[in-house]
């Protein structure tokens, strides 16, 4: 009696097999299909780590002044930019964080943006950048967009989100199910083959990272283009997230009427000025913001966003390596009165902490230590990619792409409750989702050849 | 496979509609400010012996704002030959604040109120004109020199 099995033992475990498989088969399509984009995103990630350092290094020329004295005032420091490109729109001003880093003018002509450095003792210019040629912004968008709009930053979105399906797959692919033992499980298994060891090199190191990965896909999703926006809008709607303008949503509007602003007169001869249109408010003198801004105590290194139309407000914008440094301010164009004033701490609490995220995701908030920290979630995403990809070259049959059997998701119910729940989650992973579904309905199971390549 | 589109549509068509957006008062529900608004009433200014009167109407919060921290007017015209410094004006009640200048030649000038009241501070900045205008002060407001900041260090 004892050696026989009964028959619901045995389906049970059938069942439990069929299950395993399920899983490692989306963990395998999955992995192939989204490595690629997982190895870009670690590779671009590690280099924008270090970005403080890299620009320090690059743009020494344009960054250092040596202290002289008193600083000019932001207005004739903007009037000496002016001077150099006549026709330019003077967009933004950037007074230095510190006595020896110039200030920044922003400014667009012909549809290009451009950063002129000042020498805020002197005046002079110490040369200007094409924000085109900033390499480390070129970087940023490779990571966020893949360099291609809004189509690549969905496709980032979709592999952040499939990244999370292959860290929950792969977290139940790893968990051990015989007896409790540390070797194949948290330190990889040396001496017991080759065949082992490349599984090892690839689950192990895989589970070590998995809270790191996990925290940069969550931190870095509020970014995102669709999630992210919808995600942001949805808690500063509750009163917990950013304060509107912070992230999403629009700035206060000066508060004037149009004709009680001064216009420039178009007429030739005095006399046929019309002395009533003159007459008005003025724009607020760059100074009296800057005077402002020292006032209300932003920290150094704002961004003052300078308006260029009749509603637009002056916006100071501080975004410092430290969430609770962060500052949005709006400052009426006309009558210099503050309109809103955000800081980190009049953010709601999920406000607070995707603010933390996001200086922890980009390593400034606790400096080196950050960096570090961050670069070796990195290296191990890098390691896992490319030992994943390694396992399946070493394993797959010559002809076929040597995916687990598929048993119909139907028999492993909570993968299937799994995988729909992270499909309403992430909405984008629904849609693929569907995606797949149908093409395997249409195509795969369709065509023999097909099926037997995928091994459907 | 009908059912299978029918599906697809209805999630697509799900996944846009539902991407918020936000609500129109949600700034409500964060910080908020109280900033001073300066309604200023010119009168028609004459380079004669006369003196004329300008009027500032102080609103913070829709009400009318009387007792103000302070309330200074500052003059300058715009070829440098006079300035006067930041006076104290006249509180008139009805949240008006009025200053009474005589001003003796015509031309480009410039008046800045600096007020303040519950924590708002604001320094609005007009032109003006007495007169007529000569030729060098309308190419002056023709070219895109940007105006020139009143000098004086006196910030509260």
């Amino acid at each position: 009696m004892g050696t026989v099995q009964s028959p619901s033992t045995e389906n049970k475990k059938q069942n439990g097999n069929s299950v395993y498989r399920t899983i490692w088969r989306w963990h395998f399509y999955a992995g192939i299909l989204f490595a690629p984009f997982l190895l870009i995103l670690a590779i671009t990630g590690s280099i924008y780590l270090f970005k403080p350092q890299i620009e320090q290094n690059l743009y020494q020329d344009y960054w250092v002044v040596a202290p002289n004295g008193d600083k000019l005032p932001a207005s004739q420091q903007i009037a000496k930019a002016k001077e150099l490109y006549p026709e330019a729109l003077v967009t933004t001003f950037r007074p230095g964080e510190s006595e020896s880093r110039s200030s920044e003018v922003g400014i667009s002509q012909k549809n290009e943006s451009f950063t002129v450095f000042i020498d805020p003792y002197s005046g002079e210019s110490l040369g200007t950048l094409n924000n085109e040629d900033r390499i480390m912004d070129r970087i940023e968008e490779f990571h966020g967009e893949l360099m291609a709009g809004t189509i690549g930053d969905r496709i980032v979105e979709l592999v952040a989100c499939w990244a999370v399906v292959l860290i929950v797959t792969g977290l139940f692919l790893w968990y051990p199910r015989k007896k409790q033992n540390i070797f194949g499980v948290i330190i990889p298994r040396f001496n017991k083959g080759k065949k082992i060891l490349r599984r090892d090199l690839h689950a192990v190191p895989a589970f070590w990272i998995t809270a790191g990965m996990l925290f940069l896909i969550m931190t870095g999703l509020p970014w995102s283009g669709f999630w992210g926006n919808n995600f942001q809008s949805i808690v500063t709607n509750s009163g917990e997230g950013y304060p509107p303008s912070v992230w999403i949503g629009s700035a206060p509007a000066s508060d004037v009427k149009t004709k009680d602003i001064a216009e420039v007169p178009w007429a030739a001869e005095t006399l046929d000025v019309p002395i009533s249109d003159i007459q008005g408010f003025t724009k607020l003198p760059i100074d009296d913001v800057v005077a402002t801004a020292n006032r209300e105590g932003i920290v150094p290194g704002y961004t003052i966003f300078i308006p260029n139309d009749q509603e637009g407000v002056y916006t100071l914008s501080a975004f410092p390596p430290k969430a609770e440094d962060e500052a949005t301010m709006h400052i009426d164009q006309y009558s210099g009165a503050v309109l809103a004033d955000y800081r980190y701490d009049n953010y709601g609490v999920v406000g607070k902490i995707v603010a933390w995220g996001i200086t922890l995701h980009k390593g400034t908030q606790f400096g080196l230590i950050n960096q570090i920290v961050s670069l070796l979630i990195c290296l191990g995403m890098i390691l896992v990619v490319v030992s994943g990809f390694y396992l399946w070259m070493k394993r797959r049959p010559t002809k076929e792409m040597g995916a687990p059997k598929a048993p119909s998701i139907t028999k492993a119910k909570i993968f299937l409750f799994v995988l729909i729940g992270l499909g309403i989650l992430f909405p984008l992973v629904g849609l693929s989702l569907i995606f797949v579904w149908i093409v395997d309905f249409l195509v795969i199971q369709r065509i023999p050849a097909v099926k037997k390549f995928m091994n459907a | 496979m009908e059912k299978m589109k029918f599906l697809f549509t209805v999630l697509t068509a799900c996944l846009l509609l539902s991407a918020c957006s936000l609500s129109e008062d949600v700034a409500e529900l964060y910080e908020k400010e109280s900033p001073l608004k300066a309604e200023v009433t010119l009168p028609e200014f004459y380079s004669d012996d006369h003196k004329e009167t300008i009027e500032v109407l102080l609103i913070q919060d829709g009400e009318k704002v009387n007792g103000a921290d302070y309330v200074h007017f500052e003059i300058w015209k715009q070829d440098g030959t006079l300035h006067y410094y930041m006076e104290p004006a006249k509180e008139m009640g009805n949240g008006i604040y009025a200053l009474s200048k005589d001003f003796k030649s015509d031309g480009l000038y410039y008046l800045k109120i600096h007020a303040s009241n519950n924590g708002s501070i604001i320094s609005p900045q007009m032109q003006f004109v007495v007169g007529d205008l000569s030729k060098e002060e309308l190419e002056f407001l023709q070219s895109d020199i940007p105006v020139i900041e009143s000098n004086n260090e006196h910030h509260h």
